[in-house]
């Protein structure tokens, strides 16, 4: 399994990840979180169990199951955590609490490192029979709500350390907090190579015009995408060059205001014929990274985000990209070397335009885009920072730790 | 290799960033200053508080003065946390209050573990040397050529520190120690060692008849 990544993640990190599972060979790491599949979080677990287990780990995963109404409460508190106005009651604090019991009932928690993935689980801490206890938090924190964010917190000082995302959503918290950024997985549908007749397909099938630069932007129908915002500054380029926008997004079960926003989307189109609106099925990664490697320009123009990690992947296509200045995309995007970050649609719309009247610039910097993406967020990366914290815990007293 | 942790500090205004400079960890300071060079690109900058200094509050002459300091002049974290106060200080005594940092843009005090491994590669003569050069990854480069000024003491560091004791060659280890360590990105050092090494190992290959 990790031989597959050789000659694409750095070397450097593949022996570390080596020499790591020499340390840590047979040592059980239990992964937990609330589903097996959809979203980010169970996509690249059921990509870093198999990677962990090649490594020499004991890698394990378990989920906690629930009910509709403590989904419904652990939907509020991560909305909450994120800075929607939410109120928990007592009584839904106690809910979560007792489905965690339950499912503590039901789990073998022994395990030599035990990391639990986002709020959901989070209370399990409680039923703790040895090892170390991580809590690993994929959410924007930066601006929560305070009540629910003290409450959480009873549960995450109780841990051994604390992981986030970025460092603007670390809380002060009398835990150890470490910083791990998400990763994309270079194996993956959405990600490997693909032969020329895989594009022909997706581009014939979703009658994808390929004789015009195409900009495109990928994202759920979200007002924080801004995909209106795509449009003005599609408009304002196609002034001066011809160029196709193709707004590619899955529907959101869980979000009632998505189609709202797709019809405003549609509407303000206009029946533009150069203005592709596309609603894919979930799972459509093939297409999405068809549709990534015919693209002249990647937008992720978000007015508020939370990692952003299609900027990764249309860099790791080394695909020329604009990100709106918000969330992780900085992280991502170097301002003027791997990418641009913009302001406003003006700001987006000049930079498109400079791409598409520079060819050797935008060429120049996917480059730099990938490479950089080859060095900070290949799933590699993720698993060797996951394990040397395991590892530095282990060691807590050294600031220096000799593999 | 290191991995970040956060420290929960943060500052929004330059008194802030003072406060914190003189509060936090020695581990904090020296990732914020040292470490700046293992991000892989040179911006404007050459610590992470010049940066902010100039992009987030947009201080350009206060970044001016933070990127002038020489990390590599000091012989502890110590001394170096007194200059950037004293640089700070000075600068808010002259000049009207700075503005904040708008949400999202504060300064976050991090610091980091650092992990080390022998990645396995040895070279017992100047050709082996570099081929290794050309081979090893960016942060063992750093490793060497940063991190060793400050592990050895005395600003040196480990290749021209091994080419000067170990191969006798003063005149490569003199070249390879005096590349400027804040003008290049670590690709940027590599083309300079290259470029200083494969010289040296021509003219040695040459033969006169």
């Amino acid at each position: 399994m990790i031989h597959q990544y050789s000659g694409i993640s750095p070397k450097g990190d593949l022996l570390l990840l080596q020499k790591l599972g020499e340390k840590l060979e047979n040592k059980s790491f239990l992964h937990i979180n609330s589903t097996k599949a959809g979203g980010g979080v169970a996509e690249i677990l059921q990509r870093m169990i198999p990677i962990l287990s090649d490594l020499g780990v004991d890698a394990k995963w378990e989920i906690i199951t629930g009910d509709d109404r403590f989904f419904d409460i652990t939907k509020k508190i991560h909305n909450a955590l994120q800075g929607n106005p939410e109120v928990i009651t007592e009584s839904m604090w106690e809910y979560h609490f007792d489905v965690n019991k339950r499912n503590a009932e039901l789990m073998d928690l022994d395990a030599d490192a035990v990391l639990i993935h986002d709020p959901q689980p989070a209370p399990l801490i409680e039923f703790r029979k040895g090892g170390r206890w991580i809590w690993r938090c994929h959410i924007d924190v930066s601006n929560p709500v305070q009540e629910v964010c003290e409450y959480l917190k009873r549960y995450c000082e109780k841990y051994d350390a604390a992981i986030f995302s970025v460092a603007k959503f670390a809380r002060a918290m009398a835990v150890d907090e470490f910083i791990i950024t998400p990763s994309i997985d270079p194996l993956s549908e959405k990600n490997r190579e693909l032969s020329d007749e895989e594009i022909q397909e997706t581009t014939e099938r979703l009658k994808i015009p390929v004789d015009r630069p195409i900009i495109l932007q990928v994202s759920r129908f979200d007002r924080f995408k801004d995909p209106l915002g795509v449009i003005k500054a599609y408009r304002t380029v196609k002034k001066y060059n011809d160029c196709i926008l193709v707004l590619a997004g899955s529907p959101a079960t869980d979000d009632p205001e998505g189609e709202v926003v797709l019809n405003e989307v549609r509407e303000y189109a206009e029946n533009d014929p150069d203005v592709h609106i596309l609603l894919l099925p979930p799972f459509s990664d093939k297409d999405i990274n068809a549709l990534q490697r015919i693209s002249s320009v990647i937008l992720q123009k978000s007015l508020k985000e939370g990692f952003g990690l299609t900027v990764s992947e249309a860099m790791w296509k080394g695909k020329p990209v604009i990100g709106g200045a918000t969330g992780g995309i900085p992280l991502q995007i170097v301002h003027g070397v791997t990418g641009f970050l913009v302001h406003s649609v003006e700001g987006a719309a000049y930079r498109i335009r400079q791409y598409l009247n520079n060819p050797e610039m935008a060429l120049r910097m996917g480059e730099k885009g990938r490479e950089y993406v080859r060095n900070n967020f290949l799933i590699t990366r993720q698993i060797r920072d996951y394990l040397s914290v395991w590892y530095s815990i282990e060691h807590k007293e050294k600031a220096i730790l000799e593999l | 290799m290191n991995i970040l942790k956060a420290t929960g500090l943060r500052a929004r205004t330059l008194s802030e960033l003072r406060d914190g400079i003189a509060a936090v960890s020695d581990e904090s300071i020296f990732h914020h200053t040292y470490q700046y060079f293992l991000k892989g690109h040179i911006l404007e900058h050459t610590n992470d508080f010049a940066h902010w200094a100039g992009e987030s509050i947009e201080e350009r002459a206060l970044a001016e003065h933070l990127s002038n300091i020489d990390v590599y002049d000091f012989r502890n974290i110590g001394e170096l946390r007194k200059e950037l106060l004293r640089v700070i200080d000075g600068y808010l005594e002259g000049f009207p209050t700075p503005r904040e940092a708008i949400a999202g843009n504060e300064f976050y005090f991090n610091e980091t573990k650092i992990l080390t491994f022998p990645i396995g590669l040895k070279a017992e003569n100047l050709a082996e040397f570099l081929i290794a050069v050309k081979y090893i990854d960016a942060g063992s480069l750093y490793y060497h050529f940063y991190e060793a000024r400050v592990r050895l003491g005395g600003g040196v560091d480990d290749f021209s520190a091994w080419i000067d004791r170990v191969l006798g060659k003063h005149g490569l280890a003199q070249k390879i120690s005096s590349i400027d360590p804040f003008m290049h990105n670590i690709e940027g050092i590599r083309e300079h060692i290259v470029e200083a090494v494969e010289e040296e190992v021509k003219k040695d290959m040459e033969v006169i008849d």
